[in-house]
């Protein structure tokens, strides 16, 4: 409890942010999905068979899974909001269209008759006599509607609209509850506010109703007119994938370029979900930088066969041309730390049998008990590799990530596989085995842009080569500890190290 | 007398079957006409017709002169009340806004349709103040059907279509309505369509009735020349079915009908004759007649014509088989 309300203090700041942006994703994709569902249900109501096909289609799209939908969305439209509210209005149409269209078809046949016997027309008899009968069916679909935007809401965080997903998402990656917490319930309450703000809508005299309405999308608006506004200076968006580690680099990446150049705006979007997604937004000018690893460029996003064995600098090398011919991007000088999979035991266990590489384990090998994540057992590049690359006999229990650390730290088993930047290793006073067989392929760290952009701006490019060669496995350990165990935020974390390392002037 | 309704030779098919092979009728300006029949006779659809909520299949209707068709549709509906027998008031609107919904259309200013919605309501015995802002699912529906009723004139029109209004009201509330609507017709003078499948309210409405079957219509004629001489035994045993179970329930109005009354006031003193309401059963009848020499047969306190002991027995043992 007392580090709920902790995290919460320190978070509000985000989390009010973090509000405004899910309410204002949520809203636009109602608002949106009620501007078409009505009319067509109205236009279906003297269409049974039209409405009989309509039906099964807003069926059908709501069953789409919504990941699979934001990613078909995402070569489309790109990132952000833009595909966030489509992909929710999706959702939102059958509710609505259902409800307004069983609301109509309902009404008593001799109310009908009676509307066309005093010689009503057709918009007078919808708009006095039909909708004010099926009001509380079509207000239900949209409540239903409504819930389920604000919960599937959570997802557009995935792919940079931002929103209280962005908390779950942190929570879940960082195993941290308060954080997990405290987007869950914001939502969850989110959705029973607005829910009784619609019920009201209900009850409430009409005109009363729609200036309250119009209040509501005026103050939506006008906020998002503001931050256009305020945006007017050049802004750079650079993106991050999922966790503390990209976080933190992004806002080292906002400091340098800020400090280098006075007239241009950063704007961050940190937690995306996946790397194809960042990709993907790049290659559409729906961000302008994101951090990613030489290994990743390699084995995803470009082609080609890839030599074994490569050195750190081999990989960057193959990475950055295959970058330049195939995508036209520019992937600027890595920094030190190289962030792969890796060995660890701890630090004790290294000392006692005196452990320097991968190699020396096959001294040790018959008191060896290795805990390993089962997608790292079955890889190539994993397990069964290293097994014949370094002639090692172990066999590893499979275990979910976070329990292989806790069950090395109560001693149950002595060797774990890792990343090598977690900050599980500095928590658990674990030490990393060297790969000197370069096993492993290389994932270092460096800003990727498109080409023409680093062109255009030189003095982006100078402030972040500033970062090439910095930061080592041990630096990024510990801010990754900082971050994720001293829930310090990624921001401070950044700047304290670029100030401690001279590569910016301390604040005064 | 002008004609405000003629059905000129229509016919009306359903699905390809005829169910109205040719109907001619002529209802007069200022007429309460009744339609009377079996279900599945016409009636209705004739009704229906003459609002174009039907189309006609051949013929023609002319309202005021003119061919219905000739003129838009709404303006046709605007200049003709009607009720129906679901009652139908639009249940989200109010008593009030209920029976503006024709007088708002024809763009009749608010004042002088709230004045008319007062009158109304209090004409029917509503109190306005009560009554003007509830909702039809707060009213009995009796009172439902009242409201009704001023929906359909409360924009003053010249025509007023009933469709079975009061078959599904209680007995009670169905002789109120019926004595609103003689009311009303008789201060408004407007002509009245009424389609009903019970003779005796047809009996009590109509200035004229008709008598449908299969689409056709048997006869037209008043109530007593309908009782009197009715034109096959259809008509004949339609009116027979029509009287009370027990002959001490037969309404004097009734026996008047049938078997005519004597139409000059007595020449008796005031004492010998005693005044009794036409829904006056006949044990009433035999009652007053046990110890004066006439019955005056009144309705709304205006005296229909006289009855002796020879008439009434003359009805019980000629007439009609009870």
């Amino acid at each position: 409890m007392h580090t709920l309300i902790q995290t919460f203090m320190e978070r509000r700041g985000d989390l009010l942010t973090a509000l405004w942006q899910h309410l204002g994703i949520s809203i636009a994709a109602l608002v949106i999905a009620m501007v078409i569902a009505i009319p067509l249900a109205i236009w279906a109501c003297r269409r049974p068979k039209w409405a009989e096909g309509l039906l099964q289609l807003t069926s059908v799209l709501q069953t789409i899974p919504s990941l699979a939908l934001l990613g078909l969305l995402i070569p489309l439209v790109g990132i952000g909001t833009v595909p966030a509210v489509i992909a929710l209005v999706i959702y939102a149409l059958l509710p609505i269209f259902q409800n307004t269209y069983l609301g109509i078809s309902e009404i008593d046949a001799s109310i009908e008759e009676a509307a066309d016997a005093f010689g009503m027309s057709r918009m007078r008899k919808l708009f006095k006599v039909e909708l004010p009968i099926a009001m509380p069916q079509i207000i239900s679909g949209i409540r239903t509607a409504l819930v389920l935007i604000i919960g599937t809401a959570t997802l557009a965080a995935l792919i940079g609209a931002g929103g209280l997903g962005t908390f779950i998402m942190l929570g879940i990656d960082r195993n941290d509850t308060a954080l997990l917490l405290i987007g869950a319930v914001s939502s969850a309450l989110l959705a029973i506010l607005l829910s009784a703000l619609v019920r009201w809508f209900q009850t409430a005299k009409p005109r009363r109703a729609l200036t309250v309405f119009v209040a509501i999308l005026v103050l939506l608006g006008g906020g998002g007119a503001y931050s256009v506004y305020a945006n007017r200076v050049e802004t750079i968006t650079i993106a991050g994938k999922l966790g503390s580690e990209p976080e933190i680099l992004i806002n080292m990446y906002k400091d340098l370029i800020e400090a280098q150049d006075k007239h241009v705006k950063v704007t961050l979007k940190p937690n995306f979900g996946k790397t194809t997604f960042l990709f993907s937004a790049l290659q559409h000018d729906q961000i302008q930088i994101y951090p990613e690893f030489t290994g990743s460029v390699l084995e995803t996003l470009v082609k080609g066969s890839n030599p074994k064995g490569m050195t750190a600098q081999q990989t960057y090398a193959l990475a950055k041309k295959r970058l330049a011919k195939q995508e036209q991007m520019s992937l600027l000088e890595p920094m030190k730390y190289n962030n792969t999979y890796a060995l660890a035991v701890t630090k004790q266990f290294k000392r006692e049998h005196q452990l320097t590489n991968i190699s020396d384990l096959t001294r040790v090998e018959s008191i060896l008990k290795p805990g390993m994540t089962l997608e790292f057992i079955d890889r190539n590049d994993g397990l069964k590799g290293l097994k014949k690359a370094y002639n090692l006999d172990v066999t590893a229990k499979s275990m979910e990530p976070a329990l292989r650390y806790e069950a090395i730290n109560k001693g149950r088993i002595n060797l774990v596989d890792a990343y090598s930047t977690d900050s599980e290793l500095r928590q658990y006073h674990l030490a990393l085995l060297k790969d000197n067989q370069h096993f492993f392929p290389t994932y270092q760290g460096a800003p990727l842009m498109k080409t023409s952009f680093a062109k255009r701006h030189p003095q982006v490019v100078t402030a972040l080569n500033k970062l090439a060669g910095h930061i080592s496995e041990t630096d990024m350990q510990e801010m990754n500890y900082e971050v994720n165990v001293k829930n310090k935020s990624a921001a401070t974390v950044a700047h304290t190290y670029l100030v401690k390392h001279g590569l910016l002037k301390g604040d005064n | 007398m002008t004609t405000a309704i003629e059905f000129q030779h229509v016919q009306k098919d359903f699905n390809g079957q005829t169910v109205i092979p040719d109907l001619n009728l002529t209802i007069d300006q200022g007429e309460l006409f009744v339609l009377v029949g079996t279900s599945g006779s016409g009636k209705t659809t004739s009704l229906k017709m003459i609002n174009r909520l039907e189309p006609l299949t051949a013929g023609k209707i002319l309202v005021n002169g003119t061919d219905t068709t000739t003129v838009p549709v709404r303006d046709l509906r605007w200049q003709m009340g009607y009720v129906l027998q679901q009652i139908a008031l639009f249940p989200t609107m109010t008593v009030a806004q209920n029976i503006a919904v024709i007088p708002e259309m024809k763009g009749t200013p608010k004042k002088e349709i709230s004045q008319t919605i007062d009158d109304l309501l209090t004409e029917v015995g509503l109190d306005p103040h009560e009554y003007r802002d509830r909702l039809p699912r707060e009213l009995s529906g009796g009172e439902q059907q009242r409201i009704g009723i001023l929906r359909a004139i409360a924009a003053n029109p010249k025509t007023v279509l009933m469709d079975e209004p009061f078959s599904a009201l209680d007995p009670l509330s169905r002789q109120q309505l019926q004595e609103l609507v003689l009311r009303l017709h008789a201060r408004y003078h407007n002509t009245i369509v009424f389609v009903t499948h019970d003779m005796n309210e047809a009996l009590k409405l109509g200035d004229r009735i008709g008598i449908m079957r299969h689409g056709q219509l048997l006869q037209v004629d008043t109530p007593t020349a309908l009782a009197q001489h009715p034109v096959n035994d259809f008509v004949r045993d339609f009116f027979g079915a029509s009287r009370a179970k027990n002959v001490y329930d037969v309404y004097a109005g009734r026996v008047g009908l049938v078997q005519g009354y004597l139409k000059t006031r007595p020449a008796v003193a005031a004492g010998l004759i005693q005044n009794l309401d036409v829904q006056a059963p006949l044990r009433t009848v035999f009652d007053a007649l046990s110890d004066h020499d006439y019955v005056a047969v009144t309705e709304d306190d205006q005296v229909q014509g006289y009855l002796d002991r020879q008439t009434v027995m003359a009805y019980l043992s000629a007439h009609e088989e009870v």
